[in-house]
């Protein structure tokens, strides 16, 4: 970021996951701890002048009003009011300024830290967690941790002191009276917190049934051909109807519990201020306070009592952030790739010389999907792997790229372990071409240079593109190459997402090219047209292709034939095609439907 | 990205504020009893709220100043007897709006539900999905708000200022007016401040959705964003956009923490003004003490409801914007509907005519249906084959009528459709979509969609004819398992035999079915094969057909191209032309054949049987 007035303090949010936790909140706010000091302050100090405000009535009342003292005095006592009203406006500022500067900027510093920490999670991470799950994490949960730093803390902290202060005041102009005025606490704090706990129950029910009716209406909009089709639009409402009333009704369940929680606790609060009212109104008479104590105490009372109904909710949303930040700290705690790590001198580029030497390789101990894997190949040479889905093709690619390190053996490229390389400098020169290439939000072009670490012209977008079969395309829709993907109207095959990953790989240009050849559901003009491309692009690569039919592979240097996480077969077409095997089966199956074809053809027109 | 496009819809432009006004008085109207109540309860509650403070000035002036205990007992009677009848408003008026809002939203949703029902096809094809939910979700409570706490908070604002007023008119008019004097002052900056919160909270929830957008892409794509090393250049982007979020939010939270001391440092002016002028009036004796302490109460009072009336106004716009888009989604008129007079029938067996039939969409001139004429005896099969964009679906939703020809007419039994019911045709008509949608529920009920009268018995009987039966059966709960949402804990295939059992269930005149492209199992296709069979048999059919074995025992196939028929015929008469229909049929020849026989593919399914 160029503007610096936005940055942050740099911290390894690694460290917010030690044992104590509210250790960990300190730690996470790391860098605005005197902000928050400071808003704890202003808390306090805006407590301490909001009851001076009361205490300067009593003074008012007494020394002013009933001595009849006019002029300057009047006017000073007036001044001094309007300078503790402005101080306590002024820390009440100064605290919620603190604390949300505190809030929003730890809650930021999070967010960037949980999203580069994800996307730098190892691969096998990512296999086996969820999207949705990852993403409720590190948004609504952060967000929970906002609102604990920007309300939940600092309003415990303020009720608190409010309290105390209060308290105190009070307890100086007489003693018995401050501790009659608190019997009710313990009571309202009880009636509150389960209150809010019983609530936030009902709550949770509530929404579930608008999930349910949300996912009803979603249904209900998305089948719409078949609701018409049955002409089903009354036994819809009807549905629909159901669930809405099962909302209503929840809806009124909660209704009903905060209708009977408000009043209750307006009632309990008032009776004791109605109790302390009469009690401090007949101490005056009896001589025990002045009128201006009686004053200052009804308006002291006032800000002990009621926050405490607060206090309750404040409470409960704290155990809230709890969970949250737990949720938070579980993916921290995960560890990030080393990319950069190398035991070799400097990233040089490769050759693309590649030996696999007893390579085995496992998920979980004891299932190994690749068993005692070996062979060789030359830099600039093909490597076709043959093989059903789960022989073991895709995790033998996978761990080129050190998405995955080997469990034994070693796979040497270039002469060195692949493990002396950092994943960086591996990952530059490899280049990966997936059966249906997700493509991210953003304009085409900006598809076609993402992962080109280097300024791009036009005009080697367009030769790329073209090279890749897919400049026409691209030129054929309104905006070209700033068409955004997944725009209304523009909608990629599986194929021209693929040419438009040729494309990005043409302009990357790496040394070892990793494809997975898959063009069976395109026409065979388009087929066509891919296959040019990928010639294109494997020329003086070293190239891995999984394949998926025999076409494709017949020029390759190497075909390995996979069964079971074991190489079965391996040679060039010509060498297997006179071995016994599979491979020989395939190709065997191959003549045997060109002439199935011409058959079937004859078959018609001999009629 | 489409949460980005529902928040650029949410703008606040309201084009007629009045006609909104008075449609939103129409839907408070059924409700005016518990409204008008909820309005004096909180009424009632601001009311004694100033009584309140008389009470302590009688308590000041009479009870203590003048030393006389019978009127302090008095007024704390007095005082008993308010606080218990703030409870009970306080209950009326928190049970009766909170009600009302469940209510008006409820009625809200159901209003937009039903007429979703009645709108054509062709809205659905031009309002993106996420456009609709919001309106039904989000909107409906928006306006719900303004209906109810939008209109309570500014009754009860409204009452606690004019009772303060009043009463310190009363005690002493003179101050009184000074108060009031300052009263528009707080109440315009309020709104300022308000207005400039809620654009900045609305500001970061729109940062939001962008963040959470591209951070769920950012997962979603993680194996690439490794592999092509772009985790610095995404974090950059990111920051961006968490800055952006960081700024708005910030900003809001800035403001709202500035808000109510500016309003209260307004008022410490008013209140000093106060007492330099009622210090002075009490020195000589123009006005109690306890008279000026209610003062001081009412100025401390009169600041919240200030702040509600700000707030309310600020997002008034905003819940005012949803309504009118409510209220445009309630307004669209249905493109297709019955027509005046209809002949009812209870059958749509008969000849199926084409006759000059073109078709536009209304929004665009071009024609996807070029002057399309055909003739189908009653009980035919046939193909429509063709590429993807040649007017093969078009065809088929004109036939169910989901859309109607621009020109030219369709006859079925000799006569034009449009004078059927609609609700006869598509009844009459079922309908196998490509990607079969199923409702969240039981296998029982998906099938029971069909005809709703349906025993238990004929469900399975359906359900056997269809080949579903067997791998019903084979679940844990038979009949009774849960499909799950959009029966997604169902394979492809199982969801087609489903849905093939329902339409069979609907025993329809006249069949359309869109075949699959996606490949399923071997044994799954044959069953599929089997029960589109028995939905051909007897009833006139067209599929649009990928399965070569449909295609050729269809009895005439149309090869459909740019919204025409370029050749008509069967298996044997097409591939002799050696055109378009030739060519096709070999290229899917080959294809088939090739997954068939590939030993792999063969491998894939024992390990995939094996799994199940």
């Amino acid at each position: 970021m160029p503007n610096n007035k936005f940055s942050y303090p740099v911290y390894d949010l690694r460290k917010v996951t030690g044992p104590h936790q509210l250790q960990n909140f300190w730690r996470m706010i790391t860098g605005w701890h005197w902000h928050y000091v400071g808003a704890t302050f202003f808390a306090a100090l805006g407590a301490l002048a909001r009851t001076g405000m009361n205490l300067f009535l009593a003074y008012f009342i007494d020394e002013i009003l009933i001595k009849k003292q006019f002029g300057e005095k009047l006017l000073l006592a007036i001044l001094a009011y309007l300078g503790i009203i402005i101080l306590q406006a002024s820390s009440s500022f100064m605290s919620g300024k603190l604390s949300a500067q505190t809030a929003e900027g730890s809650t930021r510093r999070m967010r960037d830290y949980l999203f580069n920490h994800i996307q730098r999670l190892s691969y096998a991470y990512h296999s086996e967690s969820k999207t949705g799950d990852l993403l409720e994490r590190a948004t609504s949960d952060v967000d929970t941790l906002r609102r604990f730093f920007a309300d939940q803390a600092i309003g415990i902290g303020r009720i608190v002191l409010i309290f105390i202060i209060n308290f105190l005041a009070i307890y100086n102009m007489n003693a018995r009276l401050a501790w009659i005025s608190i019997i009710i606490l313990p009571v309202i704090l009880a009636v509150s917190i389960f209150f809010f706990r019983s609530i936030s129950k009902a709550y949770s029910a509530y929404q579930e049934q608008e999930a349910v009716l949300t996912t009803n209406l979603q249904e209900n909009l998305s089948g719409v051909r078949v609701v018409k089709a049955f002409a089903r639009q009354d036994y819809e409402i009807n549905k629909f109807d159901d669930n809405n009333l099962e909302k209503l009704k929840r809806g009124r369940k909660l209704n009903i519990m905060h209708s009977f929680f408000w009043p209750t606790s307006d009632l309990i609060c008032g009776a004791q201020m109605l109790a302390s009212g009469f009690l401090a109104a007949t101490m005056v008479m009896d001589g025990l306070l002045t009128l201006g104590q009686f004053v200052a105490f009804l308006g002291l009372l006032t800000w002990l009592i009621w926050p405490i109904r607060n206090l309750g909710r404040l409470i409960v949303d704290t155990s809230r952030a709890t969970v949250s930040f737990k949720r938070i700290t579980d993916i921290i705690k995960e560890d990030e790739e080393d990319l950069v790590s190398t035991e070799l001198p400097a990233c040089i580029q490769l050759r693309g010389d590649i030996s696999f030497d007893h390579v085995s390789f496992e998920y979980e101990k004891g299932h190994p999907v690749l068993n005692d894997v070996s062979f060789e190949c030359k830099a600039g040479q093909v490597i076709a792997l043959l093989g059903s889905t789960g022989s073991g093709k895709t995790s033998l690619v996978n761990l080129l790229p050190r998405f995955y390190d080997v469990s034994s053996g070693q796979i040497l490229l270039d002469g060195h372990d692949l493990r002396k390389y950092s994943r960086d400098c591996l990952r530059s020169q490899i280049g990966i071409i997936e059966q249906e290439p997700f493509l991210f939000s953003c304009s085409i072009r900006d598809n076609i240079t993402y992962g080109v670490h280097r300024e791009v012209t036009q005009a080697e977008i367009e030769m790329a593109a073209a090279e890749a079969a897919i400049d026409d395309v691209i030129k054929s829709f309104s905006k070209g190459y700033d068409t955004f993907v997944g725009e209304r109207g523009v909608t990629l095959s599986g194929g021209q997402k693929q040419r438009v990953a040729i494309a990005r790989t043409l302009l990357i240009n790496p040394r070892v090219l990793i494809l997975d050849d898959s063009t069976s559901s395109v026409d065979m003009e388009t087929e066509a047209q891919i296959r040019a491309a990928l010639e294109n692009l494997m020329q003086e690569r070293t190239t891995f292709i999984i394949a998926h039919r025999i076409q494709s592979i017949m020029s390759a240097d190497l075909i390995l034939v996979f069964d079971k996480g074991q190489i079965v077969q391996s040679g060039t077409h010509d060498n297997l095609l006179k071995e016994t095997g599979i491979y020989r089966e395939i190709y065997d199956i191959q003549t045997r439907i060109d002439s199935a074809v011409q058959e079937e053809i004859n078959s018609v027109s001999n009629l | 990205m489409s949460q980005t496009y529902d928040e650029e819809e949410l703008s606040d432009n309201v084009s007629n504020t009045k006609a909104v006004f008075s449609r939103l008085y129409g839907v408070l109207k059924p409700h005016w009893k518990t409204m008008l109540a909820a309005m004096v309860s909180i009424a009632l509650v601001a009311i004694t709220d100033s009584f309140y403070t008389l009470i302590q000035r009688t308590i000041i002036d009479e009870a203590i100043l003048g030393n006389n205990r019978a009127i302090l007992s008095q007024m704390y009677i007095y005082y008993g007897i308010i606080i218990i009848a703030q409870a009970i408003f306080v209950f009326g008026f928190v049970y009766l709006v909170g009600l009302q809002g469940e209510r008006i939203r409820y009625d809200l949703r159901k209003m937009m539900f039903y007429h979703l029902q009645k709108l054509s096809l062709s809205y659905y094809s031009k309002t993106p999905l996420g456009w609709i939910m919001s309106r039904v979700t989000s909107d409906s409570e928006k306006m719900g708000d303004l209906l109810t706490w939008g209109i309570i908070d500014v009754t009860s604002a409204a009452m606690n200022i004019i009772t303060a007023a009043i009463f310190m008119l009363l005690i002493e008019w003179r101050l009184a007016l000074i108060v009031i004097a300052s009263l528009p002052i707080m109440l315009y900056i309020a709104i300022k401040f308000r207005k400039r919160i809620y654009h900045h909270y609305r500001l970061s929830r729109k940062a939001n959705s962008l963040m959470t957008a591209n951070m769920n892409e950012n997962i979603t794509g993680v194996r690439i964003v490794k592999a092509l090393r772009r985790e610095e250049k995404n974090l950059d982007n990111f920051k961006v956009l968490s800055t952006n979020m960081f700024k708005s939010s910030y900003r809001a939270a800035y403001l709202s923490a500035l808000f109510m001391p500016t309003i209260q440092t307004i008022s410490a002016f008013t209140l000093g003004f106060v007492l330099w002028s009622g210090g002075n009036m009490v020195n000589t004796s123009f006005i109690s003490i306890g008279s000026l302490q209610a003062f001081i109460s009412f100025i401390m009072m009169i600041l919240w409801p200030i702040q509600d009336i700000a707030r309310v106004y600020a997002e008034m716009q905003n819940a005012l914007a949803s309504s009118e888009r409510i209220f445009s989604l309630l307004d669209t008129q249905p493109a297709i509907s019955d027509r005046e007079a209809t002949i009812s029938i209870d059958s749509m067996r008969g000849e199926v005519v084409f006759n000059h039939v073109s078709f536009h969409y209304e929004d665009d001139d071009a024609q996807v249906i070029k002057d399309l004429s055909f003739k189908i005896p009653q009980g035919q099969n046939i193909a429509l084959v063709g590429s993807t964009g040649g007017g093969k679906t078009t065809i088929v939703n004109l036939l169910c009528r989901f859309y109607e020809p621009t020109s030219g007419e369709i006859l079925i039994g000799g006569i034009n459709y449009l004078d059927y019911r609609l609700e006869d045709i598509q009844s009459r008509i079922g309908v196998v979509l490509q990607t079969p949608h199923l409702f969240s529920g039981t296998v029982m009920e998906n099938i029971r969609y069909g005809k709703l009268e349906a025993t238990d018995e004929q469900v399975q009987e359906a359900a056997k004819l269809a080949g579903a039966h067997e791998f019903i059966m084979s679940f844990q709960k038979g009949y009774n398992q849960n499909v799950g949402e959009g029966g997604n804990l169902l394979s492809v295939g199982q969801k087609q035999l489903i849905s093939i059992a329902r339409a069979l269930l609907a025993d329809p005149d006249i069949f359309i079915m869109d075949e699959a492209t996606s490949s399923v199992d071997t044994l799954t296709e044959a069953l599929i094969q089997k029960g589109m069979h028995r939905l051909m048999t007897g009833r006139t059919s067209f599929i649009i057909a990928h399965r070569l074995s449909t295609i050729k025992g269809a009895d005439q196939i149309f090869v459909i191209d740019d919204g025409r028929i370029t050749e008509a015929g069967n298996h044997d008469a097409l591939m002799k032309l050696k055109g378009h229909y030739y060519r096709l049929y070999t290229q899917q020849f080959r294809h088939d054949l090739e997954s068939e026989m590939d030993p792999f593919a063969s491998l894939e399914l024992n390990k995939a049987d094996g799994a199940a």
